[in-house]
């Protein structure tokens, strides 16, 4: 069984970072709440959804809002206790584990914090395989999961419980009730059964966020030995090692940038898109990669992810590409998570013009 | 006449400016190693007789003293937040010996808020008043670092006001809302290191005070490229971390008149290469010292060996990194060993090798105004109009230069820059404002 520690968080957390395609939150501060957990209460048991009675309750949780608000509040209190009482009081069963709702960026931390708080264990999976902007972007909502009764809590206990809602409606209330919380809340929603995780949420997260970091360990190696995107840590392919040669902030929360390569990739270009995520890849015109697809832009020589508000000229980066999880490739899912849900439909036809308000740069020397 | 003095690791170097900002004379002695006082001295007497109205020592040994745990204060670490503080402790994470050599008890009370005044939670002020007793006669300083303190400095003060009734008026205090921006871990690690500075530079301005004598205002250069009087680095110790690299670039820009550029700073062994922006230095972004994460105005610097068969490789890298845009500023070489950097390397437009490069860190300190900055977070609403923060933040941070020891009557403030912060529901901007002027001559 594969346990969480001291030893192992970092390197789960590195994975984290990757997946979070350049969102998700910086993982610097939660990391340090979950190394703290575990060095007080003692290292998370990550299970398999088998090894839990399939009728037991899986609280999926993290927090939403903004990083500027959460690097301040960092909380630690008494959220991830009101969350569980909360749940176990609305669904009338004990919470048997948690999962974090998002494994990309800083969530995939807070659930290992919560978990060795509250002395439960952490089911090896999450809500999105990645990050996204959006609380109803996720396998469960795809699966058919009710979203709520959905808990929303801040450091003090205070408690808002959101009911009788659909995803979409469930984003419009709860960015509502974040305001009120001045801009932050621990939530858990689309709470499920142990029986319906393999199905409705995004299996085996927790163990690819820690190949993922294993892979990355000794910083980006030149190939990647598993390629093969059903293993853990498989279908991790190197885009481009350049250097990043120009970056356009547009305004209307868009970034498009150029990676131009160096060494063995001299004379290649990749143009980077983003919002909140990289979000896609071109060369030549043509996309490489697209979301739901994950693009992380790593430091070459650290490994270190940098997520798209910290791009900026003269980074020496390497971009990987790792594939989706597999819910995000079918009809309903690139609704909900593709190319089109962040205005990106002209993208996968046409090489112009592809981010509302984006700057393509006509050269980059 | 301005006499500037820069002591650095191998050599102290000095210089005298006349009222044009032209270099009147200079000199290099041997640093007394662990000595910047003796060195101070050695330098003075190096030079040829002159008015000494004004004197600006470049520092360099803050972030020594730091790594050599050498005379650091005590410090008791007090965090403002209650529940919505705990995640991490105070010092999590520092390494076991500098927090070892700093650390005189933390404690974590309620209090603390938002963005909005309505989010605020009192301050639990009998747990100040108790953690401050229970540290009697073990803590020489406080470090205060409350929740959204940034936004809203009153708690903090508020607490200092309970911790000086408590262990007396001598007992130093740093505020974190007065060093850092939101994030609450590195400002409290900032204001941590802040307050144990306070021992070792409140010996450093007793020592200059005395080495310089007479009636001449004394300086020394802060981080951010500016200058401050003796009683200012005494409240603010942390304020002078990096003084020396950033005076250095100061001085890089008044040998070259050049307001952007690149500068690599050559010397015994290594190459120190960073930025000017505006003729000031480029903060740095992710600035650790002694492998604590802090948020205090540092230059930005990369390091490559001097030597070796990579070095031009590894300096062309260096200032290509530096650059805000592929080859758009010329590089300025400076320092003892600027000789040995060629006159082209791949990428760079324009290289310079200004004349009295070797002592440019003295330069620097002797043509630097002494400064002072502001930074305030404000939520925009129909009741708090930009112009009332703008001009408040203005005014902040002119006051702050004149605490330094600017002349109130000539101090000038630049552009406020705005910063939006993203993915919160109202606009909030993060203001700041930098103002600089001529020391005070008293």
């Amino acid at each position: 069984m594969t346990l969480l520690d001291g030893g192992t968080l970092p390197t789960f957390a590195r994975g984290c970072a990757v997946l979070g395609s350049g969102g998700g939150g910086g993982v610097d501060v939660v990391l340090a709440a979950a190394l703290q957990a575990v060095a007080d209460h003692g290292p998370v048991p990550v299970l398999q959804p088998e090894d839990l009675d399939a009728t037991a309750l899986v609280m999926p949780c993290g927090v939403i809002g903004s990083p500027a608000v959460g690097a301040e509040r960092i909380g630690g209190g008494t959220e991830a206790q009101v969350l569980r009482d909360t749940v176990e009081r609305l669904h009338g069963a004990p919470v048997a584990a948690l999962m974090s709702s998002e494994i990309g960026g800083s969530n995939g931390c807070h659930a290992v914090a919560w978990a060795a708080r509250l002395g439960l264990p952490l089911v090896d999976a999450d809500a999105m395989g990645r990050a996204f902007p959006r609380m109803n972007q996720n396998a469960m909502e795809l699966a058919g999961i009710a979203p709520t009764p959905c808990v929303l809590t801040d450091e003090r206990g205070r408690t808002v419980v959101l009911d009788h809602v659909d995803g979409r409606w469930l984003e419009r209330l709860a960015r509502g009730v974040l305001e009120a919380f001045g801009g932050q809340a621990a939530t858990s929603e689309y709470v499920l059964r142990a029986g319906q995780v393999r199905t409705a949420a995004v299996p085996g997260s927790v163990s690819r966020a820690l190949a993922i970091g294993t892979a990355l360990a000794d910083g980006v190696p030149d190939e990647f030995s598993n390629t093969l995107p059903d293993e853990p840590g498989g279908g991790l392919d190197r885009l481009i090692t350049g250097k990043i040669s120009t970056v356009d902030r547009t305004g209307a929360g868009a970034t498009a940038a150029i990676v131009e390569g160096l060494g063995p990739d001299a004379g290649r270009l990749l143009r980077l898109e983003a919002q909140s995520e990289y979000l896609a890849a071109f060369e030549d015109g043509r996309p490489l990669i697209l979301v739901p697809d994950i693009i992380a832009v790593l430091d070459t020589r650290t490994a270190a992810a940098i997520d798209v508000e910290r791009l900026r000229y003269g980074l020496r980066v390497s971009v990987l590409a790792l594939p989706c999880a597999p819910v995000w490739n079918t009809p309903e899912g690139r609704r909900l998570g593709g190319p089109a849900a962040f205005g990106l439909d002209a993208a996968v036809t046409s090489s112009s013009a592809v981010m509302p308000g984006g700057v393509i740069p006509e050269t980059a020397r | 006449m301005i006499t500037g003095i820069e002591v650095g690791p191998t050599h102290t170097d000095a210089a005298v400016l006349t009222d044009a900002a032209v270099p009147w004379a200079t000199a290099k002695v041997p640093s007394v190693p662990g000595d910047p006082v003796a060195s101070v001295r050695h330098a003075l007497a190096a030079l040829p007789e002159h008015p000494r109205t004004q004197v600006a020592v470049g520092l360099r040994g803050l972030a020594q003293a730091l790594d050599e745990r050498r005379g650091l204060a005590k410090v008791g670490v007090l965090r403002i937040g209650g529940p919505a503080a705990q995640a991490v402790r105070p010092l999590f994470g520092w390494p076991a010996g500098l927090r070892d050599a700093v650390c005189a008890g933390t404690a974590i009370v309620e209090g603390g808020g938002g963005f909005d005044a309505a989010e605020w939670t009192p301050l639990d002020t009998g747990a100040v008043a108790a953690f401050a007793a229970g540290l009697a006669s073990r803590a020489d300083a406080i470090a205060i670092t409350g929740v959204f303190s940034p936004v809203d400095g009153a708690q903090e003060r508020q607490a200092a006001d309970i911790i000086h009734r408590e262990l007396g008026d001598a007992v130093h205090v740093s505020l974190s809302g007065e060093l850092g921006p939101l994030g609450l871990l590195e400002r409290e690690n900032t204001t941590v290191l802040d307050a144990a500075l306070h021992r070792p530079t409140a010996d450093l301005a007793d020592g200059l005070r005395a080495a310089i004598g007479g009636t001449a205002t004394v300086l020394v250069t802060r981080g951010d490229g500016t200058l401050m009087g003796l009683d200012h680095l005494r409240r603010h110790p942390g304020l002078g971390l990096g003084g020396g690299l950033a005076g250095t670039l100061r001085g890089a820009a008044t040998l070259t008149g050049l307001a952007d550029a690149v500068v690599a700073d050559a010397g015994e062994h290594r190459v120190r290469v960073a930025a000017l922006t505006a003729g000031f230095p480029q903060q740095a972004l992710d600035a650790q010292i002694s492998g604590v994460p802090v948020g205090f105005w540092m230059p930005d610097v990369i390091r490559v060996a001097r030597g070796g068969p990579r070095a031009h490789h590894d300096l062309a890298e260096a200032v290509d990194r530096m650059q805000p845009a592929a080859g758009r500023l010329p590089l300025i070489v400076v320092g003892g060993a600027a000789a040995d950097v060629p006159a082209a390397l791949p990428g760079v437009s324009e290289i310079r090798h200004p004349e009295h490069g070797a002592v440019a860190g003295a330069i620097g300190a002797a043509s630097s105004p002494v400064g002072g900055q502001a930074e305030r977070i404000v939520r925009l609403d129909p009741r708090t109009g930009l112009q009332a923060a703008l001009d408040e933040v203005r005014e902040e941070a002119r006051a702050s230069a004149v605490r330094a020891g600017a002349d109130p009557r000539r101090v000038q403030v630049s552009e406020v820059t705005q910063t939006p912060l993203p993915y919160l529901p109202s606009v909030t901007l993060r203001l700041h404002a930098r103002a600089s002027g001529p020391a005070h001559p008293l």
